[in-house]
């Protein structure tokens, strides 16, 4: 599935936020052409795969204007036997001056079967581009999980809890509405990772 | 009956037997301090009191309030009223200090089949609470022990120990990496929990710490078991003569 987004007008703006827990396999990348100049385009994410899942998910953000401007925030959460993999397309144009992009990835694993994946492809055509991508992998450890139970967690709600610290950082740009939906949608997904 | 009631615990972390053949009895209302060399499996103890993974109890039993507590999940025995201090507290970044005392306090009080606090209710205790340790409200708005000093973490600690009334404390080297206000602060606090329906076990190296939290029963352990019991004069000796007397004793 693959939604792109036109941002035509001088000083346009478009933000993709998405939470997906996904089906067995999912590709999917909402992307953004940045046509317009100064125009900006924005992608949070949060990926969660469990069990056999396999999610393939990212963005593309295509600076063609001039001082055109793109962020991408995504964290991956991989669990069970599931692949997660982010891969995300960031380029410049020719005439694309002064295009900026900020990219942070981060994955989190829970368990030692699951894997988390980035795959960034950067183009950049013009000398004027600076395009900065941070990545970080991480796993869920186990004296994190006893301190949480130690204080009176359960295994489901201390994962439930840490994960949802790990993307408290996309959590913030969803509606207030939402953002509580996909709490308790974080959790639903994640039961039955642990122990 | 006694509160918590250990004997001759039997542990051991991947083949290495660690304790060996513990026995503690701690009633109501009294504090005992464990004290002795590096590698006495103090800190053992305390973990395998808690219910860490990875720490085999090959033998021996523990009980709180007469009930089996080798038997239960971490949570469980933290709602049975089982509080860990711990010696180095685990960071959980993006998680509100606040938010983690919350979803903490309610875990347990579901399980003690007692209702949620409102929210009016939980800030109003959170606060009562943060002020006597000093700790102010910006603190608990920063993730769980992220970036906070060795003093924020361990006062951290009391904090939660407050909030979540437990019946038997334990506190592993909470005066480790303290200045000395910093202790005083963290050991006024635990003195303001004393109770005469509560228990701690306190860790420790040091005989500084009790001369601020006094116990009533001072224990020396050595090579996984205690090889000697007496009142609060015994951490004066220690602190004079060192433990190498009792390396040998064990």
């Amino acid at each position: 599935m693959t939604k792109r987004g036109d941002c035509r007008g001088n000083g346009s703006k478009i933000s993709w936020t998405q939470v997906e827990t996904g089906s067995a396999i999912t590709w999917k990348y909402p992307s953004c052409i940045l046509r317009g100049d100064n125009s900006q385009g924005e992608f949070y994410s949060i990926a969660i795969s469990n069990g056999y899942q396999q999610v393939d998910s990212g963005t593309k953000m295509i600076h063609l204007g001039k001082n055109t401007s793109s962020r991408i925030i995504s964290k991956g959460i991989a669990a069970g036997v599931s692949q997660n993999t982010y891969r995300g397309q960031v380029s410049a144009h020719r005439k694309a001056t002064n295009a900026r992009n900020f990219t942070n990835c981060d994955s989190l694993l829970i368990g030692d079967k699951c894997g988390a994946h980035t795959t960034p492809y950067i183009e950049a055509k013009n000398s004027s581009a600076v395009f900065e991508h941070e990545a970080t992998t991480s796993k869920i450890s186990d004296d994190m999980l006893f301190y949480c139970r130690q204080r009176g967690l359960d295994a489901e709600e201390a994962v439930a809890l840490v994960v949802n610290g790990f993307v408290k950082d996309v959590l913030q740009h969803l509606p207030m509405e939402f953002a509580v939906e996909a709490q308790k949608l974080i959790a639903i997904s994640l039961e039955g990772s642990v122990g | 009956m006694a509160l918590l009631e250990v004997k001759d615990l039997h542990a051991r972390v991947e083949e290495k037997e660690i304790l060996r053949g513990l026995n503690l009895t701690i009633n109501p209302g009294e504090v005992h301090a464990i004290m002795g060399p590096n590698g006495s499996g103090k800190s053992t103890l305390s973990y395998v009191l808690a219910g860490k993974d990875d720490y085999e109890v090959t033998g021996g039993s523990a009980t709180l309030e007469g009930e089996d507590l080798l038997e239960l999940e971490p949570d469980e025995r933290a709602a049975k009223g089982l509080f860990l201090a711990f010696q180095y507290p685990i960071e959980i970044p993006g998680v509100a200090s606040m938010t983690f005392l919350r979803t903490a306090v309610n875990a347990v009080r579901k399980k003690r089949g007692e209702e949620e606090l409102s929210t009016p209710d939980f800030l109003r205790l959170v606060r009562e609470k943060a002020k006597e340790l000093s700790i102010n409200q910006d603190m608990l708005k920063r993730p769980v022990n992220v970036g906070f000093s060795g003093g924020e973490k361990k006062r951290n600690e009391i904090l939660q120990m407050a909030m979540l009334e437990p019946k038997m404390c334990v506190l592993d080297e909470t005066d480790s990496g303290l200045d000395i206000d910093a202790l005083k602060i963290v050991a006024d606090g635990v003195n303001r929990l004393r109770a005469k329906n509560r228990g701690f076990l306190v860790i420790t190296h040091y005989q500084r710490l009790l001369d601020h939290i006094v116990p009533d029963v001072v224990h020396v352990m050595a090579k996984g078991r205690i090889v000697r019991t007496g009142g609060p004069e015994l951490a004066h000796e220690l602190e004079a003569k060192g433990y190498a007397g009792y390396e040998n004793a064990a």
